[in-house]
């Protein structure tokens, strides 16, 4: 790893500061650091110096009613160990445990996992059903968007030049579910992974689709066949068949686009009857 | 600029040390400036397990940790784990399972399985403990005697 200095700002201004004062090259931003540390170790970049979070107030969890605001430097540990997480939003607790393993969801972060935007995120499929938003700050203040705004493609974002994910907020409690393929279940990242979720405001499911390059994304096509709290057998297989169709799955070294095609159906038809099952169990 | 000092809890010992870089793992305070070679380095990208220490308590990889990220902490490593009673108790059920053959794996086997242990409490069971086991590797393919080891930890817990 080549050489940088690590920076610990205390407050908000003085970390965005701090950052404006290198080059943007020059410069980045940690969290948990499961994955920045990959990236300076194989020497993918060299920054001068890395400003870590670990100071900053944002290591919190807060339920206001139905809504959830996960600081971003929360580590996912403390996410996937909140009471009412399993309970309320499934497809989430799900998903933060695909990630790694417990020593690694100690460190590894939300909003790291955001700000990295890697395409096999486990977690981006998720947030992506669930309406989430995402808070930025920066210099000009503080602004919202939701995380379809906010990832862009491979590892881009909407963030701009010293500009931090200060939290995610999901708006409500869903019944929802995420599963993943991996050629195995540890130490390995998801070929393809498919997230739902039943909306009961406006009674509509969302679908998204995730482990494909360039970045996870919903199904609009999908969404549309899937209707009531209990989709029939019929509906479901036509949603299956849609996301297989309409998403473009790639072939790379992980898998096939064909193989992607035939787990993407199989996946979202389970992935919906779990969802419309938990919303039976806790209306 | 990177802190000129670190200062640490090692195995409760206090540990003040001069001139750490900024981009050195706590792995690598641990092994060299420390001389805690308990901890091992085995992938060095967050994949293998064998470098797991506690930080206050929870278990984490010290191979993607930076040392200064742990200013203040309280590090508990394989060298001092068998001072706590559940650590020893994990220790012991390796010991009488046979569970290790170059033994390289062991310490984040036995590290790993004392924080989820003193986090979940006797609630857990030995299946869950299995699946969070799922991340550390043993190259000798020893699971058998592994499994064994952590079904006798979860047994004696209750």
């Amino acid at each position: 790893m080549a050489p940088f200095d690590l920076l610990s700002p205390r407050t908000v201004e003085e970390a965005l500061a701090t950052i404006r004062s290198y080059p943007a090259d020059e410069v980045a931003v940690l969290a948990g650091g499961t994955d920045l540390l990959l990236d300076l170790d194989g020497e993918r970049s060299a920054p001068r110096a890395v400003v870590s979070l670990r100071r900053l107030p944002w290591r919190t969890l807060g339920w206001n009613g139905p809504a959830l605001t996960i600081g971003s430097t929360l580590p996912l540990r403390a996410l996937e160990t909140d009471p009412d997480l399993k309970r309320r939003l499934p497809a989430l607790h799900e998903a933060v445990r695909a990630v790694g393993g417990v020593a690694l969801r100690n460190r590894a972060t939300l909003g790291g996992n955001l700000g990295r935007a890697a395409p096999a995120s486990d977690l981006i499929p998720v947030l992506l059903v669930l309406d989430a938003e995402v808070e930025l700050v920066g210099p000009g203040g503080a602004r919202t968007m939701s995380v379809d705004q906010f990832v862009h493609g491979s590892r881009k974002t909407e963030l701009g030049r010293a500009e931090l994910i200060r939290s995610v907020r999901i708006p409500e409690a869903r019944p929802s579910a995420y599963l993943w393929q991996r050629v195995r279940p540890a130490n390995d990242i998801s070929q393809l992974s498919v997230a739902v979720a039943y909306a009961p405001q406006d009674r509509s499911w969302r679908v998204a689709l995730g482990g494909i390059p360039p970045r996870p994304v919903r199904v609009p096509e999908a969404e549309g066949v899937l209707v009531g709290t209990r989709p029939s057998i019929e509906a479901v297989k036509n949603a299956a068949d849609r996301a297989a169709a309409h998403a473009s799955l790639v072939t790379d070294r992980r898998a096939s686009d064909d193989y992607r095609r035939r787990i993407a159906g199989v996946l979202l038809a389970r992935a919906v009857r779990s969802a419309a099952a938990r919303g039976e169990a806790s209306p | 600029m990177t802190p000129s000092r670190l200062s640490l809890s090692v195995n409760r010992r206090p540990r003040s040390i001069e001139d750490v870089p900024g981009e050195e793992r706590l792995l690598d305070t641990l092994r060299w400036r420390l001389g805690l070679k308990g901890t091992k380095e085995g992938c060095r990208t967050g994949g293998c397990g064998a470098c797991a220490v506690l930080v206050d308590g929870s278990c984490a990889l010290s191979c993607l940790t930076l040392s200064h990220e742990v200013e203040g902490a309280e590090i508990t490593t394989i060298e001092g784990v068998a001072d706590d009673p559940v650590g020893r108790s994990v220790q012991e059920a390796f010991r009488d399972a046979g569970a290790l053959q170059c033994g390289y794996c062991t310490p984040g086997f036995i590290v790993t399985l004392t924080g989820l242990l003193k986090e979940e409490g006797r609630s857990t069971t030995a299946e869950h403990l299995l699946s969070e086991l799922g991340e550390n590797l043993c190259r000798c393919t020893g699971y058998v005697a592994i499994v064994r080891a952590v079904e006798t930890v979860h047994r004696r817990k209750h």
